[in-house]
């Protein structure tokens, strides 16, 4: 009998060394002390200068350790939780859990009926929840689109008040200013049981969106200072794109990003030390051909796998972004893109990997994309979950037990493992031929399809509560009069 | 009583090969008489097994346990069985044609039969299309299944039909075909009555032949 016998070894994809991890982390710090970022908010700049930034105008310097120190501050592991307690539906974002879910603000959405691409309207919100809520590989919820059919301002308002009563999983809320903000925050605390017990056990995320090259505009930062002063768990993700906004190698784009990420950690951790933040950046290729932003590239998966490695080398957890694509439809071009990508993401470990559902480069949201990368997600993590070492898996027992022409079906071994050891498809086709064709020879685009309709006929998310109803009615109301007034 | 036979059914699906035996004693110290145990207890939970299987709820380890508890019962039923003059639900020669070795896919058909409530001759691998004609005669099967695994043996399967033919004990017997080369339309071709593309699918076949199912 041996002891402390246990070896569990996952996968993992590593394309840096330390001395490059170094380097990279050295250039970034290099760029915020001598390039600078413009900060298009004056309380903001105020914030750094008294943190011990240079401000000149609106460019701020960011000394060395001022960086370093908020790094310190921010935590690598923390948890977001489901807003019914339901603890399946927890994130628990840490080393080596990569999390999956959904994108913001595409203007299109590809009818769950007529399977055409239109615009973005508010009733597809509940659809995109439920959809999420109900599958087992998407953790946490973004509503893939803007919400059209509203007043120009109130469209995050409407999204988020969509969202929350159709997902009991975390939510990551985009919104467009201070006044949406805190639409979004008084519907979550009021859920949550007020702002204590919303700090103790945060059921969403705030999502904040730089300028690219080196721009904090007053948006971002504006929002940014509303989720610290009310420790909301943080998402500050730039979008350059290489060749066009940022350098076009993927050493120089990873610079960028990560100057303008933390940019925004800095703030965050002086307002509110210990602040969660999520480093972010969607990091892909201006295509020299079309002048599209690639969500299909390989370059976008090999930047954020880089990204990923720089991040959690500082300690911080990274947005990651895959399953997306630029694929117009649901075809074979949209399963490589979204597979690949998925895959690469998991192996990189990224913490929570978004943009799953991306169709046409981000312009249009596609459930059916969600629902294929669902099981794309399943098949990686089965991989990434790697092969367990003991003694009992083995198995030199049993392999003397069965012996020559023998057979392991049998063998409660198998028993106990076969369901463990084996990932089951719930898309993919596994019948011969003849079972096949009983079944009336289904594309996998037909089972999709078939899955979508399948969860929004039967699909029952948790309820809110009442009093979180009665919120959402009033804060849309006073939305609507805040409009009215405005006009 | 027929919670009883519902407990029986249960133990059956959950493969409870330790509780089958003494569910069965019971139900025949309770007077109830051995064909209905088997048709109304055992062939019940064996039934939902392959209703589950179908529909994807239960994996083949999971199909074979309920198997085995179907043959630990049937041990104990089978003497009782005889001496009341009832009968199981058919009788199956099953073998590996000639030239090929490979037994645990014929090995698995047969369990699954005898767990589905059949009578089941098994003749081994490497049979010669003889061997299967002399076990026709000798055990007057209702049906004679026949494995292969390589593309090089499966035209055996025709061989051991047509030796079958001309014994002229072809229309005595239905003669399943099943191996992972062997597909329906070689099953037609060569003259079978039906083919099974896995074990429980094999066993589902044998029952639609004696009219079991």
């Amino acid at each position: 009998m041996r002891t402390n016998y246990r070896v569990n070894s996952g996968i993992q994809f590593r394309m840096f060394s330390q001395d490059q991890l170094q380097e990279l982390f050295e250039s970034v710090l290099h760029v915020l002390q001598y390039t600078g970022l413009d900060v298009h908010h004056d309380e903001a700049r105020d914030i750094l200068k008294k943190a011990g930034a240079w401000v000149d105008g609106l460019r701020v310097c960011i000394p060395p350790y001022l960086v370093k120190r908020a790094l310190e501050m921010a935590p690598r592991s923390f948890t977001l939780f489901a807003r019914d307690g339901n603890p399946k539906h927890d994130i628990h974002i840490g080393p080596g859990r990569a999390y999956f879910g959904p994108g913001p603000t595409c203007p299109n959405f590809i009818d769950v009926d007529t399977l055409e691409r239109r615009p973005y309207v508010k009733s597809d919100v509940p659809i995109v929840a439920k959809v999420v809520d109900a599958l087992p590989n998407i953790d946490f919820c973004e509503s893939l689109g803007t919400v059209s059919d509203v007043h120009h301002e109130l469209g995050a308002t409407y999204e988020f008040a969509g969202m929350f009563p159709n997902t009991s999983k975390p939510i990551v809320a985009w919104s467009y200013n201070w006044q949406d903000s805190a639409d979004i925050h008084k519907i979550a605390i009021t859920e949550a049981g007020g702002q204590e017990a919303f700090e103790k056990r945060p059921n969403y995320v705030h999502y904040c969106e730089p300028l690219s090259p080196l721009v904090s505009t007053f948006e971002a930062m504006d929002k940014l200072i509303f989720a610290a002063r009310h420790r909301v768990p943080l998402v500050f993700t730039p979008c350059p794109i290489s060749g066009g906004t940022a350098p076009v190698t993927s050493a120089g784009i990873i610079v960028q990003a990560a100057a303008e990420s933390w940019m925004g950690l800095v703030v965050a951790q002086t307002i509110q030390p210990g602040l969660p933040f999520i480093m972010g950046g969607v990091l892909s290729a201006m295509d020299m051909n079309t002048m599209i932003l690639s969500y299909g590239a390989p370059e976008l998966a090999l930047n954020m796998a880089g990204l990923t490695e720089l991040a959690h080398y500082v300690g911080l957890p990274l947005w990651q972004t895959g399953g997306c694509t630029d694929s117009k439809v649901l075809d074979e071009q949209a399963a490589i893109e979204g597979s690949l990508s998925v895959f690469f993401s998991a192996l990189s470990g990224g913490d929570l990997c978004h943009d799953v559902g991306y169709t046409e480069s981000a312009m249009t949201g596609s459930v059916f994309q969600l629902v294929m990368m669902d099981e794309a997600i399943g098949y990686a993590r089965r991989i990434t979950r790697g092969i367990e070492v003991n003694e009992d898996t083995l198995a030199v027992e049993v392999i003397h037990k069965v012996g020559p022409n023998g057979h392991y079906l049998r063998e409660p071994h198998t028993r106990r493992y076969f369901k463990s050891e084996f990932w089951y498809p719930t898309l993919c086709d596994r019948h011969n031929f003849e079972e096949w064709d009983m079944l009336g020879r289904t594309p996998m685009r037909q089972r999709v399809i078939d899955r979508v309709h399948d969860i929004l006929a039967s699909h029952q998310p948790s309820p809110i509560k009442p009093e979180t109803e009665k919120v959402i009615r009033e804060v849309l109301e006073a939305a609507e009069d805040r409009v009215k007034q405005a006009a | 009583m027929s919670e009883l036979y519902q407990k029986l059914a249960t133990a059956i699906l959950e493969g409870s090969s330790d509780k089958v035996p003494g569910l069965v004693q019971k139900a025949l110290d309770q007077g109830l008489t051995p064909k209905d145990i088997l048709d109304h207890g055992m062939v019940v939970g064996m039934n939902e097994v392959g209703a589950r299987f179908k529909r994807g709820e239960m994996f083949v380890p999971e199909v074979l346990m309920s198997a085995e508890a179907m043959q630990a019962g049937l041990k104990v039923l089978r003497p009782h069985l005889a001496s009341s003059g009832a009968k199981l639900i058919g009788k199956i020669v099953i073998g590996t044609v000639k030239g090929d070795l490979h037994d645990i896919g014929k090995n698995l058909v047969g369990m699954m039969c005898e767990g589905a409530g059949f009578e089941v001759i098994d003749l081994g691998f490497n049979v010669d299309p003889e061997k299967f004609v002399q076990a026709i005669k000798e055990h007057r099967p209702d049906i004679v299944g026949l494995s292969a695994l390589l593309t090089t043996t499966m035209r055996a399967m025709g061989h051991t039909i047509k030796a079958i033919e001309e014994a002229g004990l072809r229309d005595q017997v239905k003669i399943m075909v099943g191996g992972a080369p062997v597909d329906a339309e070689f099953a037609q071709r060569i003259g079978a009555d039906g083919y099974g593309s896995n074990a429980p699918a094999g066993a589902e076949l044998a029952k639609r032949f004696v009219g079991a199912a």
